[in-house]
């Protein structure tokens, strides 16, 4: 957005105010920002949660005239309590990049150019009826993300799964989340945290499992270590591959090899029977036991297919199962001693101590995603830690709406807003709300994210339409979708904010609004929905992406599905997506009260918000005494029997080390928005690899040296990071994806969870040398 | 009495039946609730500045020393202070060097919880107005580098004026958001703050009796009819 003659007036008179301020206090020359208007402190103040992680923070936005100039924390938010970390103090400078897409861009003779707006979303709607007429309507394809604002995942699953009739409706939500939500449906039958973050303040130890908090969650850990302040006895037990900031604000850490977090968490179980540390009770009322397939795979062919099964089995059962898993056992296999072991056992199955694990993408990106999910439900089940104050097995989201739009509209392949496609009355309810015939939702899922790039490669997919999220970055083992996004025949459709490696592969580049720019709703972590009102106006020709997909629909002729009106569609998509949702299991609040309150957590029937589901004094849907595992037939959660089964791949002699990935504090994902960001880009601007310091000294690696990592799919060279801010054990090195320079998914593998078919991004095997 | 009233008084008894059996059952379940729940619900109270945390902040202010309290220096200036911030009022980044390792709390709250001199960047250390955070590093980065990724268009308020008292020699109001900053003395007293705004009478510990915050809230006023 240039400067206004208007505002650059505006601009001048306040560096003249500037300037007789400096001559009021000789040998000042105040801020190192430019000033927005004359009239210091001028600024009013709007409520939305923020734009980055899962947590869902409650900012007040300083508003100035049609521009955002502060930040502060919601103190009326219950999630953060009027603190934010240095991204959300600092996120509405994300809207003012210079190379901010104001216009559409439309692929012409192998180049970008701006056409009017109208005209690319023509071509978008006659590309897509092209493509359904030549090749098909599973040849169309929408990839979105959790950072998808809730109204922009229900027009798309609209558009796709009712109008086009297609369930190639996919979300980066997978890459991020698939596994917790296996986790909870085959342990609970339902999805989502029971607990909430109020069991933060009530819990006696925390135990983190492969989960850097401090970074990747922070406003939660201040949190954490508020409780640890004022009540002395409180603890923090940090389990993870690596050592991090976590780790050091920890009162233990303990390091376990990758993947073998499956044998302490059976390791555990075993203790808490041996030591007779059960809660009798809660299981004989509450637990029955189930034993699925072993030997599972790892999905790195294409075509893959599995389908897991149930079988019942009893206590006596489950006990023998756990015989493999002795403390002792145990440490040969994962590194952990017997005696760490039997600390986190006692720890857990001590009755006086209420105890909340956390876990987010180690445990999620993960071969056996599933299954880990599953072992950790049931240590908490084993000792009836559960659904109450405090005691809470928390599965962390990372984006702000992969709760909210991913998980409970259903933006993936087998889902619709409430069921399943391949369930026949979920279907008929879809179809009646969305006024479309029945027979046009396809009963059968089609491609879930990884075989759906597959398919953009093999050419089963022609057309592919790609908002908020930046798969040419984030796809594992990334040469091969990359090359199959540029081959012939395939129509990439790119909504986006600023330029970034999708956009340079896009035939068409829309230009969104960003989230204050534009209304909506967010859903995070424990499942609370937050709206955002429209705080400034959309810049340019940018137009919300929900918007954008209305205009589409219109153009294919779905008129009657997409009536609304650009004054109050935000509101009429929220009240008739809510239908979906209308039974005390998970009811919504209404469109009023989100509007005036800083987030409501569902089910929220008769005006109260359910903070610990299953358990009757709480949740109005469970019955009975006790605890109600509703989500299951029998009414009772399910332990499962998961068995240790290696990673799809491990360091050999030709690749020795193990190569991890993830995030840091500064940079969000893949680093567009917060690279734009001054202070963010200036404390980390460039990605490196963190090697541990012996391993370095081995190779003759000095800090700060380019060494390049080669793994069997790719390779790229970078920075060496030797005690920096984490500490990767011999044998493993630690690479951040947000800088789109060093492209480490070009090394990763796409191997997934058979059942969540969540990829794997923290381990592969990889060599290092000097470059 | 005519059908209607009959009705009427018939509704009026089923109603008052309903009272006498609900009313109780309501006083009874607001007694019972839990101490676990009244614990929640003082735990989920916002914390708020001076009104409801003004007795942490006295502590604070008997805590530094009378020595501290009545140093001066001129070794900060007020251009330097903004220059540290994206806005006034954002998270100053870490201008010195920082050690990696252990550092999530503790550490920095060694020298900024309390002031004193620092040999090693031969100043006074600032005190943080929130010292009951101690995961610093949560929001205040250290910068490794001058460029940007990409430039931007980024513009804030100009930071508040000084001096602004109503009347001459008046106390000045507050001029900034206090969420955070609601500890005056760590800012606005002693060697380690910044010379244009230290007050001249750093051993009044009860700042809010005088100086008061300057509401920019656009109010409500009543237009006399016309």
């Amino acid at each position: 957005m240039d400067i206004s003659r208007r505002s650059f007036i505006k601009l001048a008179a306040a560096q003249s105010a500037v300037t007789a301020a400096a001559v009021l206090f000789p040998g000042i020359s105040f801020g190192a920002w430019k000033k927005v208007d004359g009239t210091a402190g001028k600024i009013e103040w709007k409520k939305t949660p923020c734009r980055f992680c899962g947590v869902g923070c409650g900012l007040l936005i300083g508003v100035s005239g049609d521009r955002a100039v502060a930040v502060k924390g919601d103190p009326n938010c219950s999630v953060n309590k009027g603190l934010c970390c240095v991204k959300g103090y600092h996120s509405v400078q994300v809207l003012y990049g210079q190379d901010r897409i104001n216009k559409a861009l439309v692929r012409k003779n192998g180049k970008l150019v701006e056409v009017p707006i109208e005209e690319a979303l023509d071509l978008v709607a006659e590309k897509m009826k092209e493509t359904i007429k030549d090749k098909g309507k599973d040849s169309v394809a929408i990839y979105g993300s959790g950072q998808w604002s809730i109204p922009d995942g229900y027009a798309a699953s609209k558009l796709f799964k009712g109008c086009i009739g297609t369930n190639n409706v996919e979300a980066n939500a997978r890459l991020c989340m698939a596994s917790a939500v296996t986790g909870f449906l085959t342990s609970f039958g339902l999805d989502e945290p029971m607990g909430c973050y109020d069991d933060i303040d009530h819990a006696d130890v925390f135990i983190t499992w492969g989960n850097n908090m401090a970074e990747m969650h922070p406003v939660l850990f201040s949190r954490l270590l508020a409780n640890r302040k004022s009540k002395k006895h409180v603890k923090i037990i940090d389990f993870a591959t690596r050592t991090t900031r976590t780790s050091q604000a920890a009162d233990k850490s303990i390091l376990f090899k990758p993947q073998t977090d499956l044998v302490v968490a059976n390791a555990i179980c075993h203790e808490i029977i041996r030591n007779n540390w059960i809660n009798e009770d809660f299981i004989n009322k509450h637990v029955s036991f189930h034993k699925g397939k072993t030997d599972i795979g790892y999905g790195t062919e294409d075509h893959f297919k599995f389908a897991d099964k149930a079988e019942t089995v009893d206590f006596d059962q489950y006990k023998a199962f756990l015989d493999d898993y002795t403390p002792e056992k145990a440490e040969r296999i994962s590194g952990v001693s017997a005696m760490d072991i039997k600390y986190m056992a006692a720890t857990y199955g001590d009755p006086d101590k209420r105890v909340t694990s956390f876990w987010c993408m180690g445990m999620n990106q993960h071969t056996r995603g599933t299954w880990i999910n599953n072992l950790v439900y049931n240590i908490h089940l084993l000792v009836g830690k559960i659904s109450s104050p405090g005691n809470s097995p928390f599965s962390l989201t990372g984006q702000p709406s992969a709760c909210g739009t991913v998980r409970e509209v259903g933006t993936l392949t087998h889902k619709l807003p409430h069921g399943v496609v391949m369930n026949e009355g979920a279907r008929k309810l879809a179809a009646e709300i969305w006024q479309v015939p029945e027979e046009k939702i396809d009963p059968k899922p089609t491609y879930h994210t990884v075989e759906m790039f597959r398919a953009l490669d093999r050419g089963d997919i022609r057309f592919m339409w790609v908002q908020v999220t930046n798969p040419m970055v984030t796809m594992p083992n990334l040469n091969r979708y990359r090359n199959g996004a540029e081959k012939d025949g395939r129509f990439l459709v790119v909504s986006e904010i600023y330029p970034t490696p999708t956009y340079d592969v896009a035939d068409v580049v829309l230009p969104s609004a960003l989230w204050i720019e534009r209304e909506g709703f967010f859903g995070n972590s424990e499942r609370r929905t937050q709206h955002n009102e429209q705080i400034v106006p959309t810049p340019g020709d940018t137009m919300c992406n929900t918007w954008q997909i209305i205009e589409v629909a219109r153009r294919l002729g779905f008129q009657k599905q997409f009536p609304w009106s650009r004054e109050t569609y935000i509101e009429d998509i929220w009240n008739e997506y809510i239908r979906f949702h209308d039974n005390p299991k998970h009811r919504m609040a209404p469109y009023k009260e989100l509007k005036a309150r800083s987030g409501i957590q569902w089910p929220y029937v008769n005006g109260l918000e359910t903070k610990w589901r299953f358990n009757p004094k709480y949740d109005p849907a469970a019955k009975g005494d006790g605890f109600d595992f509703y989500g299951k037939p029998d009414h009772r959660a399910w332990i499962w029997l998961r068995p240790y089964e290696p990673p799809a791949e491990s360091p050999d002699s030709e690749y020795p080390f193990w190569l991890n990935t993830g995030r840091i504090l500064e940079h969000w994902h893949t680093g567009s928005m917060t690279r734009r960001i001054p202070i963010l880009h200036r404390a980390v601007p460039e990605s490196y690899v963190e090697i541990n310091p012996d391993d370095a000294a081995a190779l003759g690696i000095t800090n700060g040296r380019k060494v390049k990592i080669t793994s069997r799919r790719g390779t790229v060279a970078m920075k060496a990071s030797i005690n920096g801010r984490g500490n990767p054990p011999r044998g493993m090195v630690f690479v951040p994806f947000f800088d789109e320079k060093y492209l480490i998914n070009e090394v990763t593998l796409d191997a997934f969870c058979p059942i969540s078919k969540q990829p794997d991004y923290k381990k592969c095997a990889v060599k290092l040398e000097k470059a | 009495m005519n059908k209607t009233d009959q009705k009427i008084g018939k509704v009026f008894l089923v109603f008052a039946g309903i009272c006498i059996i609900t009313i109780p059952l309501v006083v009874l379940l607001a007694l019972s609730s839990e101490p676990e729940e009244m614990e929640s619900a003082v735990l989920a109270t916002p914390r708020r500045d001076f009104d409801h945390n003004g007795g942490a902040i006295f502590e604070s202010y008997d805590r530094i020393s009378q020595d501290y309290i009545e140093g001066s220096s001129t070794e900060r200036t007020l251009s330097e202070y903004y220059a540290r911030r994206q806005y006034a009022g954002s998270p100053p980044y870490i201008p010195h060097q920082v050690e990696e390792a252990g550092e999530t709390e503790i550490k920095c709250l060694t020298c900024h919880a309390r002031g004193g001199w620092t040999e090693e960047l031969k100043r006074h250390t600032p005190i943080t107005p929130h010292p009951e955070q101690v995961a610093c590093r949560q929001c205040h980065v250290k910068m490794t580098t001058d460029g940007l990724f990409v430039a931007t268009n980024w513009l804030s308020l100009p930071p508040p004026r000084l001096g602004r008292s109503h009347l001459p020699g008046a106390p000045p109001p507050i001029p900034h958001e206090l969420q955070m900053r609601g500890n005056c003395i760590a800012c606005h007293v002693g060697p380690g703050t910044v010379t244009a705004i230290r007050v001249e009478h750093p051993s009044r510990g009860n700042c809010r009796q005088c100086h008061v915050p300057d509401s920019y809230v656009e109010l409500f006023q009543r237009k006399s009819e016309s």
